[in-house]
């Protein structure tokens, strides 16, 4: 599933593109495919079409998609400081194309001419579509496209740079692609160029949306760099309905209502879901409404360490005296059905349930595995969606809407990701931290070293680690929480990322 | 005569005999320069039982490398069990053998075999070779026949810290 910014990027990209057909290049390229040859070689131009449309993506994918893993590559510990530049990267570009400024810095090249005349023509428009693809070999034609630039360095999302270079490709091609197959077949194609060639105010009006696409850009981008503290003191998060909830570290469960409004419970390990809300205080689970705050219905638990909840079900995990946990499902539609999840031996081993509708999700963790499971209660069918035997621990996962948020674990990083319950294929990384835990440097001071790279961690060296692990997570429908949590304190606070 | 003896075979042991300083490859007693097998923490200390061992002061580790109680829950560096701001312990994650291990992240299937015992630092340290059926080892080039059995090669290495004094 596409972010709104991938989407958003994606079409300032496509119109960007297009301004391009009002550079030097751009003219000549519909020119040259559409011109050099006769109407009766009409395949070679339509080869030559073609060629020119896939270099010129592959040119954007090579771009913007590079720009996007140089950023990917960068400390995630600056992701707040790069998207706040490209937020206002992305801004200063709208304001210069809305207001048409001449475009500054300019590069003032063109593709190389004597391709035309040395290569087969599909193969030169091949390579002028590499060219004009990259975005910053010829002239360039809207400050969207610099700000294009930085918000794929400043996401650091690979696949948004991608998308991003293919629609700026597909952009370039477009022009192209409309005009030169009918340049000297009866067709409009000639005319049309003409029209382009006097009518520079169709120019000025792309760079006008141009300009609203990187508005709505520097939104998105504003509303993923504000991922700072979000709550500071706060852990186990739990979203829905716009509102959020979460446990304050040794205090009473919080409520933000979609207003704004911030509310104290009056119990602990609140949890939101579909149109209700949920608590424990007192050996009992109030189930209520989120507005309002009315009771729906209450019931006795004792022990209880976490809670989820939906319209129709609640789950919370419950300790007995000897440290056995037991994660038990309840249902909330018509005779209160109690249906057994998981047990464990010792607290810790079953992770805190998240709910999305009668599916709840959850982990369970041990010596020997490690595994995201989810369970049906309607029907009680389980199965894992991720595990783990060797080298990672998958933690404290949450489901909404077909979308599962997890963190994998392992001796060297701490990541929250989000894919498809069913597969970890496509999968994105939210957030990635360091692991916590101290590395040496895989040999002993004073003796010679000569192959020890096997333990060693691409993204961190010797020494200690992060000063901060993750923690409980949640998702709503635009956003991801997680708790950060410092290593050696109960220091904890919830932060919110784009999804 | 016997002095002259005994500083011949001092001088002949010196020649023959590595200096633990110069002649040991990544950490004391490993000879040869098969690398280091995958270890959470680094240097690859593992128990009897081939499970990984915190280099520095042989404390357990999971596969995260953190330290860990007999039960596998991560503990800080008093033993105290970590615990989530919540009060729910810290969930435990995986402990594996470090040699089937790093067979495993290499498509191969490694056991450890035959060992060789050297003095380290007071003690009496196991090196032990973690064997399979390969011709290249963990530093890419051609592997070695070690202390492996049956057609085997060492793979990659790791060790054991005895009680044993010397």
């Amino acid at each position: 599933m596409l972010s709104g910014l991938a989407v958003c990027a994606a079409l300032t990209a496509v119109i960007a593109g297009v301004t391009g057909a009002w550079s030097p290049c751009g003219f000549s390229m519909v020119e040259t495919i559409g011109t050099a040859l006769g109407d009766e070689r009409r395949a070679a131009t339509l080869a030559a079409s073609a060629t020119f449309a896939l270099g010129a993506m592959l040119g954007g994918v090579l771009t913007f998609g590079g720009l996007a893993v140089l950023g990917h590559l960068v400390s995630h510990r600056t992701a707040g400081l790069r998207e706040a530049l490209g937020a206002s990267l992305a801004l200063a570009a709208a304001i210069a194309d809305w207001r048409g400024v001449k475009i500054a810095p300019q590069i003032r090249r063109q593709v190389p001419e004597r391709w035309r005349w040395t290569t087969p023509l599909p193969l030169a428009c091949g390579l002028y579509g590499i060219l004009l693809g990259l975005a910053f070999t010829t002239f360039v034609l809207a400050f969207a496209v610099w700000a294009l630039a930085g918000i794929s360095f400043a996401t650091g999302d690979p696949l948004l740079g991608v998308l991003v270079g293919v629609a700026f490709g597909l952009g370039r091609a477009l022009p192209v692609l409309l005009m030169a197959p009918g340049f000297n077949h009866g067709g409009d194609g000639a005319r049309r160029l003409d029209g382009m060639a006097g009518e520079p105010r169709m120019w000025l009006g792309l760079r006008r949306l141009d300009a609203l696409g990187l508005s709505l850009c520097a939104v998105f981008l504003s509303g993923a760099s504000a991922s700072a503290a979000v709550l500071a003191n706060a852990t186990d998060p739990s979203a829905g309905g716009g509102q959020l909830a979460w446990q304050r570290v040794n205090g009473p469960g919080q409520l933000r209502q979609r207003s704004g409004r911030m509310i104290a419970l009056p119990g602990s390990l609140p949890a939101l879901g579909g149109s209700r809300i949920a608590w424990q205080g007192g050996g009992a689970i109030t189930i209520a409404d989120p507005i309002s705050l009315a009771t729906v219905a209450t019931f006795p638990a004792a022990g209880v360490t976490a809670l989820a909840v939906s319209d129709g079900w609640v789950v919370y995990r419950a300790q007995a005296p000897g440290g056995r946990e037991s994660l038990i499902g309840v249902s909330l539609l018509g005779a209160a059905t109690t249906r057994p999840i998981a047990t464990a031996k010792s607290a810790g081993e079953i992770g805190r349930p998240e709910l999305d509708g009668a599916e709840v999700v959850f982990a369970e963790s041990g010596p020997r595995r490690s595994a995201i499971e989810l369970v049906d209660l309607a029907t009680g069918a389980r199965r894992p969606l991720r595990v783990a035997t060797r080298n990672a621990a998958l933690l404290n996962p949450s489901l909404l809407g077909g979308r599962l948020l997890y963190e994998r674990v392992d001796r060297c990083v701490q990541q929250l990701r989000i894919g498809s319950p069913t597969g970890s294929r496509g999968e994105r990384v939210l957030l990635s931290l360091p692991s916590t835990v101290a590395l040496d440097p895989g040999y002993q001071p004073g003796y010679e070293h000569h192959y020890n790279s096997a333990s060693l961690c691409p993204n961190r060296g010797a020494g200690r680690g992060a000063a901060t692990r993750l923690g409980p997570s949640a998702l709503s429908a635009t956003a991801a929480y997680v708790t950060v949590i410092h290593s050696n304190s109960s220091h904890a606070r919830v932060i919110s990322l784009s999804r | 005569m016997a002095v002259i003896g005994l500083a011949g075979m001092g001088t002949a042991a010196r020649t023959v005999l590595p200096d633990e300083a110069d002649a040991y490859t990544n950490f004391c007693g490993h000879t040869y320069t098969t690398g280091n097998c995958p270890h959470p923490t680094g240097l690859p200390r593992v128990n009897r039982q081939g499970l990984p061992l915190r280099a520095g002061d042989g404390h357990p580790v999971d596969d995260l490398g953190r330290p860990i109680d007999a039960a596998g829950y991560p503990v800080d560096h008093h033993g105290r069990m970590l615990r989530e701001p919540d009060g729910e312990p810290l969930a435990p994650a995986p402990r594996s053998k470090v040699c089937p291990a790093a067979g495993e992240a290499h498509g191969l299937k490694l056991q450890t075999e035959g060992s060789w015992y050297r003095c380290c630092g007071g003690r009496v340290r196991r090196l032990m070779d973690c064997c399979g059926y390969t011709s290249v080892r963990i530093n890419g080039d051609a592997a070695l026949t070690g202390y492996c059995y049956a057609g085997r090669n060492v793979f990659c290495v790791q060790y054991y810290e005895t009680m044993a004094p010397c």
